[in-house]
């Protein structure tokens, strides 16, 4: 009995072992990170060979349509865009986990730049991109770099304005002209509410996409959610401004309650449902695709600079824009790089990707074209592409940190729950939020004194020859 | 008689004679220890190895994520960093993690929501589907089980133009009776009523589905005698029906709670992934979100393992239950 006993602990022991032992062996295997001294250094070669880079819908298309004018200039590199589904970004850092599977060149939100830049699995463009610097907005140069190096190059930038109806402000009579604040566009807003009997509404402004707003309006008053130092601070004057703006334009009756990209929020750009849209230069890529083309003295679209906060304030903000990235397990990375600068880095390839799909130049020598103040038939012959340039280089800077995607996650999340509520007043909705975001990310909220953002800097003198 | 096992030949890796101070140290004991174990399984190794490919699968695709969950539930990792051991510290933050109660909550009130409607509308439309007059049967059945097989998009956008805010199907309706249009998806009180309602249309028919085949496994001999002593549709319904359709609610009540707390794409495309504000998150959905996208694999690899016990427990219940039922039976 005894032995056998003993036969069955040994038994017992010898598989726990061989178990542990696969486990382990198996868990060594699937966390190995890729050599990465096995990549060739970047420019060391000749861009030769095969490249597939990773893109979504009109971006992707843009991309496809500058590749014959790359291989042209670099023959022996041969570029597959892959238009991958829906999530790409997770999918991408699964590839990047896993070692296998990523791409030589992806696509990444400029938002979620710096998450991936600091997992130290992009390929250091320092030595290679360094030098273009001064030819991009410092706002998105910013969100590229990590301890002074670059890790990813901006593509398309997203400068906003008001996307409007010419034939619903004119039936209503409001001038787009007079629109200087958004106290002047909640205004006209009540006044296309008021004379269409509650048909038409002037924005679209859903519970579930306050964040993007208040982002935007975040840039207009000078606010941060991160601090220089990577802490909270958001609980300020300046974003509890932009907080006041946000509760105006829900609560004076002039928004309609629809989700970003849902059927009734697409319906408005051909019914009569929404009169304007507040947004980013890439959405009129999205109109233009959704609504048939009216050119010229037919045209219903148009566009006015974002209103300000106050009279002669700022009029200008970014939301979105992308960047491409280089993974660093990347075979190819010399074809990579050649692919990235020309899309990026050039005239030609940026004013290639506008004048095919509207993606606005995040590369300054781009918005010196003529190509800019060329009128847009699709805006009853507006300089669209000038007025989207106006005073880029003084879009606020916000401090995107690896913790941004979180963060704004979060965010939404308080102030939908916050309107949905009734917006309450004198609840401390900032304060609250801070503290819960401290909680969810492990980060102190900074001290009140050092949440005041030093003065918008001029834009450097290097930009400034570019520009002019 | 006895039978000499199949390869009943000496093991090849047989040992020579071991001495007590080998067998002293840890090492050499294990090694003593695989080698006996080798020693008695080798005469039945075509055995082994016919079963060894279900092992093999079993290990890299089962037995290793479950324990390389539970090593990730005691680690900061997200993926691409070098993983940091952080002791129980994943699970004294899940302890005071706010938003996974609500969620926990939130798969509670759903679940209350649309289980009750469900279950009921689906005994209903298996009990017509049963009966002997209803004519154009496979017609029925197949309309009813259409939901839970349309594909999510098609969903999503039908949803949100019946559940729009200014421009609704049902809030248009709810005018034209001179009643006030509900923030279906933009309240936080609608939005999981909204969902609920999107899941008692998906999976009504799937439940259909197997009541039906739970009525049709009730002899026939039961109703008729029923009949003869005089007992009416309703007591026939209450005294046969449904003593004898228990077990099979009972497992439509254990999908429904699983269902219920991984429950994804509804609410990913109806009130885009748990809004507004956390009124709509799941368990599931908050899992998803922890995962891909915060990147957080050890405290979700945390919640998880915590969830799964739980749900693991409920289930030992649910099947304990059952089993009494049946020895009384």
């Amino acid at each position: 009995m005894v032995a056998f006993v003993r036969h069955r602990r040994s038994r017992a022991i010898a598989l726990s072992a061989a178990a542990v032992g696969v486990a382990a062996a198996v868990a060594g295997c699937s966390i190995a990170l890729p050599d990465r001294t096995a990549a060739a250094p970047i420019g060391a070669a000749a861009p030769r060979g095969p490249i597939t880079v990773w893109s979504w819908n009109v971006a992707a298309k843009a991309l496809q349509a500058l590749t014959p004018g790359f291989e042209q200039r670099d023959p022996a590199v041969r570029v597959t865009v892959d238009m991958t589904g829906a999530r790409m970004s997770t999918r991408f850092m699964l590839s990047l986990m896993a070692g296998v599977g990523a791409p030589d060149v992806s696509q990444l939100l400029m938002t979620d730049a710096p998450h991936y830049i600091a997992t130290h699995r992009l390929m250091d463009l320092t030595p290679v991109a360094a030098k273009y610097e001064p030819m991009f907005p410092p706002a998105q140069w910013r969100s590229c770099m990590l301890d002074g190096r670059v890790y990813a190059i901006p593509w398309d930038t997203g400068p906003c304005a008001v996307f409007y109806r010419r034939d619903l402000f004119a039936r209503y009579g409001v001038d787009p002209a007079r629109i200087e604040t958004w106290d002047d566009y909640i205004r006209a807003g009540q006044t296309i509410v008021s004379r269409s009997g509650g048909r038409t509404r002037m924005l679209p402004l859903g519970v579930n996409d306050l964040e993007s707003m208040l982002e935007i309006l975040l840039q207009q008053t000078h606010g941060q959610i991160f601090d220089n130092q990577g802490r909270i601070a958001l609980d300020s004057p300046q974003a509890r401004q932009a907080l006041d703006v946000i509760r105006r334009l829900r609560s004076a009756g002039i928004r309609s309650d629809v989700a970003a990209y849902g059927p009734e929020w697409m319906a408005g750009f051909s019914g009569d449902s929404i009169a304007s849209y507040p947004g980013a230069v890439w959405l009129a890529g999205t109109i233009k695709d959704t609504v048939p083309e009216v050119a010229g003295e037919k045209a219903v679209w148009g566009v006015f600079r974002l209103p300000a906060i106050t009279p002669g304030g700022v009029r200008v903000a970014n939301s979105g824009g992308s960047v491409l990235v280089i993974p660093e397990a990347c075979p190819n990375p010399d074809a990579a790089w050649a692919f990235v600068q020309y899309a990026l880095c050039t005239t030609q390839g940026q004013l290639d990707q506008y004048r095919s799909s509207s993606l606005y130049p995040s590369f300054l020598p781009a918005l010196r074209s003529s190509v800019m103040d060329q009128p847009d038939p699709f805006f009853a012959n507006q300089p669209v592409g000038r007025l989207f340039a106006t005073d880029i280089t003084k879009i606020w800077r916000l401090n995107r940190t690896s913790d941004w995607g979180e963060a704004t996650t979060y965010i939404q999340e308080g102030l939908s729950h916050w309107a949905s509520c009734g917006m309450p007043v004198g609840e401390d909705v900032l304060g609250e939020m801070s503290r819960k975001l401290s909680e969810r990310l492990d980060i102190p909220v900074a001290p009140s004194s050092d949440r005041v953002p030093v003065a918008l800097a001029a834009p450097s003198t290097r930009i400034r020859t570019v520009l002019e | 008689m006895s039978s000499e096992p199949l390869g009943s030949a000496a093991p090849p890796f047989a040992a020579g004679s071991r001495s007590p101070r080998q067998v002293a140290t840890p090492s050499r004991a294990a090694s003593a220890a695989l080698r006996d174990w080798l020693r008695s399984v080798w005469p039945y190794r075509h055995f082994y190895l016919f079963i060894a490919p279900f092992f093999l699968f079993f290990a890299v695709f089962g037995l290793y994520p479950l324990l390389f969950s539970l090593y990730l539930s005691f680690v900061k990792w997200d993926g691409l960093t070098p993983m940091h051991w952080v002791g129980l510290s994943n699970f004294r933050m899940m302890l005071r993690d706010e938003v996974l109660a609500r969620a926990l909550w939130n798969t509670l009130v759903i679940g209350l929501l649309y289980v009750p409607p469900m279950m009921i509308l689906a005994l209903l439309f298996a009990q017509l589907l049963n009966a002997q007059w209803l004519k154009l049967k496979a017609f029925y059945r197949a309309a009813l089980f259409l939901p839970c097989v349309t594909p999510m998009v098609v969903i999503a956008i039908v949803f949100g133009l019946i559940f729009g805010a200014d421009r609704g199907v049902l809030n248009d309706l709810l005018i034209a009776m001179h009643l006030r249009a509900v923030p279906w998806l933009t309240s936080e009180e609608w939005s999981k009523v909204s969902v609920a309602i999107l899941v008692v249309w998906r999976w009504t028919g799937y439940n259909m589905i197997l009541l039906l085949a739970g009525l049709q496994g009730i002899p026939a001999d039961y109703y008729e005698a029923a009949e003869v002593d005089g007992a009416g549709p309703t007591q026939r319904m209450w005294f046969i029906t449904l003593p004898l359709l228990r077990p099979t609610f009972r497992f439509c009540m254990l999908l429904s709670l699983l269902g219920t707390l991984y429950m994804f794409d509804e609410i990913f495309v109806l009130t885009g992934g748990g809004g507004p504000g956390t009124s709509s998150l799941n368990f599931g959905m908050y899992l998803f979100s922890l995962s891909f996208d915060d990147f957080k694999f050890g405290y979700a690899s945390c919640v998880a393992y915590t969830i799964a016990i739980l749900v693991f427990v409920g289930t030992l219940i649910v099947n304990r239950l059952n089993r009494a039922e049946q020895v009384e039976g």
